[in-house]
């Protein structure tokens, strides 16, 4: 036992991680999960297509209602397709549609109201519906005279909500995990699997059996890069078909173009996974590296919990974080059927971090290998 | 007799440490030429800027008339290297191991698989190829690891310590092989501590300590010039007999 401990306190990498990744996952989980609980400021849409006086009343008093809980932040539009398209991209996760007729519907006794949910995030559509239910529950009980003059008895009329999605079907949970865990396996791999794999080969010392051959220093680095990404996808293979076999997910999307997402993902991460590899000598080292900035990176980029959950100062980390592009660009394309012009910012901002960290990884490597 | 490798006042600095200084020297073609030092002398430092891994901070040096700094691949070419530690992948097999390695030097495909046939049956070990060299002795993992260096028919081949470790018939293998080596025209440097093996293979020799040649030439002459009967006593006249105690500061875990 001492032993153990006096080597635990003299290897710096083991007691750096020992005390940081407790401390930082306490502090991820704190925030993410405050005290309070539940979620507010979900962005929401209203579809305002009854442009009648008693239309836009009914509908300005569901949009005041909405704001004054704090759950919602709502924009307005007459266009039911941008306000779809707004879901697809990831910027509303409901839309609430006052169809033409709507006023007319209500003093006639019913009316049918429309809610489109995002449904990636299931635990998401049920804040979305709790909290819209409640609003118009409230809204049909203080409807005004103008609604309610004319109808027999004392009945008041109802507001009949109809949940709809943009695919077909009603998504599971897992349909939210499905695509983040397939993201997260293919792109860690390339940023611990390099690693890694470089810091065997100079513990051992067989990296000395590449850098005294003629092959380029850029050669060796792509040749492991290339086995990590190929690995990557046959691990996320695995885990896809697991998904769809067993839990049911159901893929709506362009294979080409999530292909295409992973791709630019897993190319990303193999960059700082060659600029992890500089820092580092030893596996032990690596692994206690990589363990420091998967963890955070995985709770912080939407693979497992929504971004909207997180505080503010949280959501602009995971903003500067690749695998937060690539999990919502792969989730929009896999579950929601996003076309490209949907995720072109994701793919331009990932373009981009691949560009900027092999400009920094290559020279770097080839600084460490050649002192 | 034309010269090989030569070397002129080469230095390597680490952080105001001296590692080597000034070293000068030639080794002829076609010669075994032995290295010797206490361990810390600065020789794995030397011979790791030979394979053109670390950079001179001053002097220069060539490998058959190649620069070590200005023409890194064509030194790398011409130059194979067995280091202390072994350079093969235990999850591949022998075979495997020298068709990556070739693959490395750009062979031709057809004459690879035909070199690495021949070097193989050279070493005797034919029959075990095709098993990975994780379930290899020792002595048999060296055998794979010398021939490793000759895969790409270098000029020059640098040995460090390659008998270390062995059992007594595989150590009279590898010697009898260096010879054979230079029998067939390689330039042969050899790093050794065991002073009988140096003074039976090498031709030449250079005695290192801290960095610096403390004498250089044939054996027979150095010991008639330093009045000792054999390299034992003239390596601990020149280099002393007090332990070497020095630490060596960070590990880097990399080969040498």
């Amino acid at each position: 036992m001492k032993k153990d401990l006096t080597e635990f306190y003299r290897i710096k990498a083991r007691l750096i991680s020992m005390t940081m990744l407790p401390i930082i996952l306490m502090l991820l989980f704190g925030y993410m999960f405050p005290a309070g609980g539940g979620v507010n400021h979900i962005s929401i849409a209203v579809v305002q297509q009854d442009q009648t006086p008693a239309g836009l009343l009914l509908s300005d008093n569901f949009i005041y209602a909405a704001q004054s809980t704090k759950t919602f932040d709502v924009q307005t539009t007459t266009s039911l397709e941008w306000a779809e398209n707004q879901i697809t991209l990831g910027n509303i996760y409901g839309v609430v549609v006052f169809h033409q007729g709507v006023s007319d519907q209500l003093r006639s006794g019913s009316a049918q109201v429309e809610v489109v949910l995002d449904q990636v995030n299931p635990t998401l559509d049920q804040e979305v519906k709790g909290g819209i239910t409640q609003i118009f529950l409230e809204l049909q009980n203080n409807l005004s005279p103008s609604f309610t003059d004319g109808l027999p008895g004392n009945t008041g009329p109802t507001i009949n909500l109809q949940f709809e999605g943009l695919v077909p079907g009603q998504q599971s949970s897992f349909e939210f995990l499905a695509p983040g865990m397939i993201a997260m396996t293919l792109i860690i791999g390339g940023l611990s699997g390099l690693a890694m794999t470089f810091s065997r080969e100079k513990e051992l010392g067989t990296l000395d059996g590449f850098l005294m051959t003629p092959i380029s220093r850029v050669s060796i680095i792509f040749g492991k890069g290339l086995a990590q990404i190929v690995r990557g996808f046959l691990t996320s293979g695995l885990v896809f078909a697991i998904s769809i076999l067993l839990f049911g997910v159901h893929v709506y999307g362009n294979p080409f173009l999530m292909i295409l997402v992973l791709m630019l993902g897993v190319t990303a991460f193999t960059g700082l996974g060659i600029l992890a590899t500089t820092f580092v000598n030893d596996q032990e080292s690596a692994q206690l590296i990589i363990m420091m900035i998967q963890f955070p990176m995985i709770f912080l980029s939407g693979v497992l919990y929504p971004i909207l959950q997180l505080p503010w100062f949280l959501k602009d980390i995971a903003a500067l974080l690749p695998l937060t592009y690539v999990v919502s660009a792969f989730r929009a394309v896999m579950i929601l059927n996003a076309p490209f012009q949907a995720i072109y910012t994701q793919v331009i901002v990932l373009i981009i971090s691949t560009i900027v960290v092999y400009s920094i990884a290559i020279p770097l490597f080839r600084r460490s290998v050649m002192r | 007799m034309s010269i090989s490798i030569q070397i002129n006042g080469l230095t390597k600095s680490f952080s105001g440490f001296l590692a080597v200084n000034k070293v000068s020297l030639s080794v002829k073609r076609g010669t075994i030429f032995g290295l010797l030092g206490p361990n810390g002398a600065g020789k794995s430092t030397l011979l790791r800027m030979l394979c053109t891994l670390l950079q001179p901070t001053a002097g220069s040096a060539s490998i058959e008339g190649y620069d070590i700094v200005k023409q890194t691949n064509e030194v790398r070419q011409v130059l194979g290297v067995v280091q202390e530690k072994l350079l093969l992948w235990p999850a591949l097999t022998a075979r495997e191991n020298l068709e990556l390695f070739g693959r490395l030097y750009g062979m031709d495909e057809k004459i690879l698989k035909e070199r690495v046939r021949s070097l193989i049956e050279e070493v005797k070990l034919t029959s075990v190829a095709d098993k990975l060299v994780a379930t290899y002795s020792t002595g048999m993992r060296q055998r794979i690891n010398i021939v490793r260096a000759l895969i790409h028919e270098p000029k020059v081949i640098l040995l460090d310590e390659p008998t270390n470790g062995l059992d007594p018939q595989s150590v009279r293998w590898v010697r009898d092989y260096i010879v054979d080596l230079r029998k067939r025209g390689y330039t042969v440097v050899l790093t050794t501590h065991d002073m009988k093996e140096a003074d039976e293979l090498t031709e030449e020799l250079a005695i290192m300590d801290r960095g610096e040649i403390l004498a250089v030439g044939r054996s027979a002459d150095l010991k008639e010039k330093y009045g000792v009967t054999d390299i034992e006593e003239l390596f601990l006249s020149l280099t002393g007999r007090e332990l070497r105690d020095s630490l060596t500061g960070k590990v880097k875990g990399r080969g040498w």
